[in-house]
């Protein structure tokens, strides 16, 4: 039996397959900038440096009180709203538009057309209604009545807002699904077609010449006209709702969504995450920020061409939230000011500067040369040194950890010695409990999954009952994690079935799945790697909460309590593993051990209060007493009426907890039953060590 | 022009593009199959290579419109023309790889394609400080022969086009398919890792992949050059975006779906012109990206890699 155990006992089964794939995407900031950074982890002083920013900004006109700083300072605004918007798309979910100013150009053409004389249809009675709510005038023009729109700057800018959002949704609907870099392309594509319709289709746009006449807005009969000053400050008010949007989004379940998302699709989707629902969530905020950001910018600039909206602009944009800092609120507004003090004052400063020196040195190149003409030379730059040396920005999104104390490092271990002494307030109890005679919980019949011509699972049987402790085990390829997978939904079986609690549950996607009570670890670890230990639990509650944007930038009184519940619930799991997790729920994953790494995935699974609870291999990578103490975790578990399947290559482990043990080999179910039955069962030992090895075992 | 020969003369026409749109596809697909990256900078390596081609054949002393060479003269400028123009290009989009993404490589996200994106910016616009934002004219030094068909007619040039970038084509094909570098570029592209453990060497066969993309890049810089007889440093981006999506139609990763995709792009684009308006043609081919990725992601020729988890 020795001999079994010590061939099976793989902490490392497969290193090949180690998902280390979002645990370095984002780095946190090198500790020679902490001098700098510290001061702001604080939230007194975070506090202060917005009052004081708010200030500046507000007495920036009157400081400067140069009608073309303002001006600046009115397109700079402009640009941080859209580089905000890019932020939730590419900072916040992951996903690389390079077409985003397709969005601003929607936004600018709606405003554009229902303000200017671009558009005169026929006067007639249908348009009265619209004439008494002042959103249209009708106007006599040789002899012909006709419309002319009056649409309000201040519906528009909304408007617009829900117009290019509906756009966002509408072109991100079928492509969304798509690979990372295939989107990346097709929003390219995008992004090139909406100039070019807005330049052929005179009609409606005035072609390359661009829209004209173009309202300005006015606010209590003041119109704001050619003047600089109320521009900045309308920029300002959005610049300030955005960054609140933005701030109040991150730290909701839609934004811990999205970055989960953004590191780990799978896990995201069998954490309960829609991905296609959150994916064009995203897609539809940040394009609905563009298209205000295009009204906004259109009403100042009084016109609208082609040009404005191209694939430089798109790219101007990244370069805004690559230079801030992927995902930083506060930092993707840095890099729109930074480009636009570099594009309107900087070049042409030094445009000057290289001139006169061109000119004493007598050199005709250096003293003509046009230096603003290199403003996408230096976007290029940017893109390239930012990449390759500070990915995370200049203000980045994660804020620098605190290492733990020496003594919380090498504090002694201390947790629940037993089982019994296991309790969560929101697991167990009169639901979770086996009712005998009832339908099993899980159903296995017949499936067959195959890849290609390879026969994954063939035809397998299992049974789960309520209130039970299955464990799978077979030797490597045997295919107990494409069982997994099947039924968490992650991968389709080409034939039979799988009830849980009696409901077909083949065909559903894994976030319905998860949805109905199925909660799953993987073998190869897959947590949210930029996320916190305390971000990656609360993840695994996304199902079992209701937030939506507007509640979640509100905070509306249900999402008050719902949030704060949540998190006296995951400092509640954590404490299933004693002082392990505990002191680290502030810290990011990447810096955890193996098997913390392990213990936050079975809290994350737990999270969703789930009825069924499918761990595949927890033990891996663990020491024995470390093993033993999570078998023990695991009875606590299912002693509050939690059923359990488990894949365990520990048979120590196995026999402790399970009341029935599954034996998979090539995909075939070789046989099942008590622990110690399949320990002596001849054809079980046959396929770990080989023929002819139960005569010597 | 009867309607059938107009047909024809699109088709024929359509080839040509093609052909260069595939060259250009040729090296995304081999890139991506190898590093599942969308190399952005490969845009502007193609627009490099049309000025190194006018460069050298200004050395012979072939510019303007006139021709001034006949017969085996001829033939050795163009020859030594494309050579340089590949090697050259072939060498840029090694340095590329070298300096700007092998630091990045094992970079999840989105973080390389970025990076590609300010390597292409900053091509085009060096090119444009140091070369000028005007438009140059590009020689063209091959005799006036057309030959007929009904009414349609195919130009020597034209020939040219087909010749070379079929022995170019079959050249690439046979080197994955025939070479100990072109297996083990086969062998990379389906597991990195695998090949890794069985001793190929993957930063070779990753500058390989570099700089047979990028000199194929430069023989379609050079073909575009003799086709449109002008070049300037804004050239990459449109004819990029189509080569590009001549790669996924076909199946991207996929080298005879890139060869396939390209020649459908290029006769997309003819029968455009003629049947719809050039204006909407890239509407029109953007829009087919769009519907290639719904229907049939993989593209014509591709097969979709099983999922892992």
């Amino acid at each position: 039996m020795d001999t079994m155990d010590t061939t099976t006992v793989t902490p490392d089964a497969k290193p090949g397959h180690e998902n280390t794939n979002a645990l370095h995407t984002v780095e946190a900031p090198p500790a020679r900038w902490h001098w700098l950074s510290g001061p702001f982890e604080r939230p007194g002083v975070r506090r202060a440096t917005i009052v004081l920013l708010a200030v500046f900004a507000l007495a920036f006109p009157f400081i400067t009180g140069d009608q073309a700083n303002i001006d600046a300072a009115g397109n700079a605004t402009a640009y941080a709203c859209l580089a905000l918007g890019l932020n939730i798309v590419v900072g916040f979910c992951g996903l690389l538009d390079l077409g985003y100013a397709a969005f601003f150009a929607i936004g600018a053409y709606s405003f554009g057309i229902l303000t200017s004389w671009q558009i005169t249809p026929e006067w007639s009675g249908f348009w009265s209604p619209f004439a008494a709510l002042g959103l249209v005038q009708k106007v006599v023009q040789n002899g012909h009545a006709l419309v002319h729109f009056t649409v309000s700057f201040w519906i528009m800018l909304p408007l617009s807002g829900v117009i290019a959002a509906f756009f966002g949704v509408l072109f991100g609907a079928p492509t969304l699904r798509l690979r990372g870099d295939y989107l990346a392309i097709v929003t390219l594509g995008f992004g090139e077609i909406v100039p070019i319709v807005a330049r052929n289709w005179s009609s409606l746009t005035n072609g390359a010449a661009g829209l004209n006449g173009i309202a300005s807005p006015t606010i209590f009969s003041y119109r704001f006209g050619i003047n600089a000053t109320p521009y900045y400050y309308v920029g300002i008010g959005l610049v300030a709702f955005l960054i609140f949007a933005s701030t109040r989004l991150r730290d909701s379940r839609i934004g811990r969504a999205w970055m989960a998302i953004r590191d780990d699709e799978i896990a995201a989707s069998a954490m309960g995450i829609n991905l296609t629902r959150f994916k064009l969530l995203a897609f539809g905020i940040g394009a609905g920020f563009a298209g205000m950001s295009g009204t906004f910018y259109v009403a100042k600039l009084q016109t609208a061409t082609p040009d404005m909206f191209g694939f430089p602009v798109s790219v101007m944009i990244l370069v805004m939230v690559v230079l801030g800092g992927l995902g930083s609120v506060w930092g993707v507004v840095l890099g729109a000011v930074l480009l636009q003090l570099l594009q309107s004052w900087f070049l042409g400063d030094l445009t000057q500067w290289v001139n006169a020196f061109g000119t004493l040195i007598h050199s005709g190149y250096l003293s003509s040369i046009d230096l603003t003409q290199a403003s996408e030379l230096l976007f290029g730059i940017i893109l390239v040194i930012m990449m390759l040396y500070r990915r995370e920005g200049l203000i980045p999104a994660n804020r620098r950890q605190r290492a733990l104390s020496f003594e919380q490092q090498h504090a002694t271990v201390q947790m629940q010695k037993r089982a019994s002494d296991i309790t969560l307030s929101q697991i167990g109890g009169e639901g979770y409990r086996h009712e005998p005679g009832a339908v099993p919980m899980l159903e296995i019949n017949d499936v067959t999954v195959r890849f290609g011509g390879l026969v994954a699972l063939n035809k397998v049987n299992i049974t789960v009952p309520a209130g039970g402790v299955v464990a799978v085990i077979g030797p490597n390829g045997s295919g107990k994690s494409t069982l997994f997978n099947t039924i968490t939904g992650l991968t389709r079986a080409a034939e039979g079935s799988i009830l849980f609690n009696g409901q077909e549950i083949i065909g559903l996607p894994p976030h319905e799945i998860l949805r109905l009570g199925i909660a799953r670890t993987f073998q190869n670890i897959r947590l949210f790697g930029t996320l916190t230990v305390a971000a990656n639990i609360m993840v695994g509650q996304h199902a079992r909460l209701k937030a939506g944007p507007i509640s979640a930038i509100l905070r509306s009184p249900k999402n008050l309590p719902e949030e704060k519940a949540a998190r006296a619930w995951i400092v509640e799991i954590a404490q299933i593993f004693g002082n392990r997790l505990a002191p680290r729920l502030t810290q990011t994953v990447v810096g955890l051990s193996y098997a913390n790494r392990r213990r936050v995935e079975i809290s994350r699974a737990l999270a969703s209060k789930p009825r069924l609870l499918l761990l595949d291999e927890p033990t891996a990578g663990m020491n024995t007493s470390e093993s033993l103490e999570l078998a023990e975790q695991i009875k606590g578990l299912h002693a509050l009426g939690l059923t359990i399947l488990i894949i365990e290559h520990k048979l120590d482990v196995v026999t402790r907890i399970a009341d029935k043990v599954i034996v998979l080999d090539h995909g075939d179910k070789l046989t099942e039953g008590l622990p110690d039955e399949v320990r002596r069962n001849e054809a079980v030992l046959e396929a770990y060590l080989g023929r002819g090895a139960a005569a010597h075992a | 022009m009867s309607p059938f020969d107009l047909l024809l003369q699109q088709i024929i026409n359509g080839l040509s593009l093609g052909s260069m749109y595939a060259l250009l596809a040729l090296g995304f697909t081999i890139v991506y199959g190898i590093m599942e990256l969308i190399n952005f900078s490969h845009f502007n390596v193609f627009m490099i290579g049309s000025f190194v081609a006018m460069g050298v054949l200004s050395l012979f002393g072939l510019q303007g419109q006139s021709i001034l060479m006949h017969g085996a003269p001829l033939v050795v400028a163009l020859i030594v023309a494309l050579v340089v123009t590949m090697v050259a290009c072939g060498l840029l989009g090694v340095l590329i790889e070298r300096v700007a993404l092998r630091p990045l490589r094992g970079v999840q996200g989105p973080m390389a394609m970025i990076t590609t994106i300010g390597v292409s910016y900053v091509l085009s616009n060096a090119t444009m400080l140091a070369l000028g934002a005007n438009t140059k004219n590009f020689p063209n030094p091959i005799p006036p022969m057309t030959f007929h068909i009904g009414t349609a007619q195919i130009t020597a040039f034209q020939i040219v086009i087909w010749v070379l970038s079929a022995l170019l084509m079959g050249g690439l094909y046979m080197f994955v398919q025939r070479s100990k570098l072109g297996k083990a570029m086969r062998a990379t592209a389906q597991d990195p890792d695998a090949a890794l453990m069985m001793g190929v060497e993957v930063n070779r066969v990753i500058m390989t992949a570099f700089f047979l993309g990028s000199a194929l890049a430069g023989a379609a810089g050079f073909i575009f050059g003799l086709y449109y007889n002008f070049t300037n440093f804004g050239i990459g981006f449109t004819a990029g975006l189509r080569a590009f999506t001549a790669a996924v139609l076909g199946g991207i990763g996929n080298i005879p779906g890139a060869m396939l995709g390209g020649i459908l792009i290029g006769l997309i684009e003819a029968m455009a012109g003629q049947y719809v308006g050039a204006k909407w043609a890239d509407v029109i081919i953007f829009s087919l990206l769009v519907l290639v990725l719904i229907a049939r992601p993989a593209g014509l020729l591709g097969r979709l890699a099983p999922t892992k988890s």
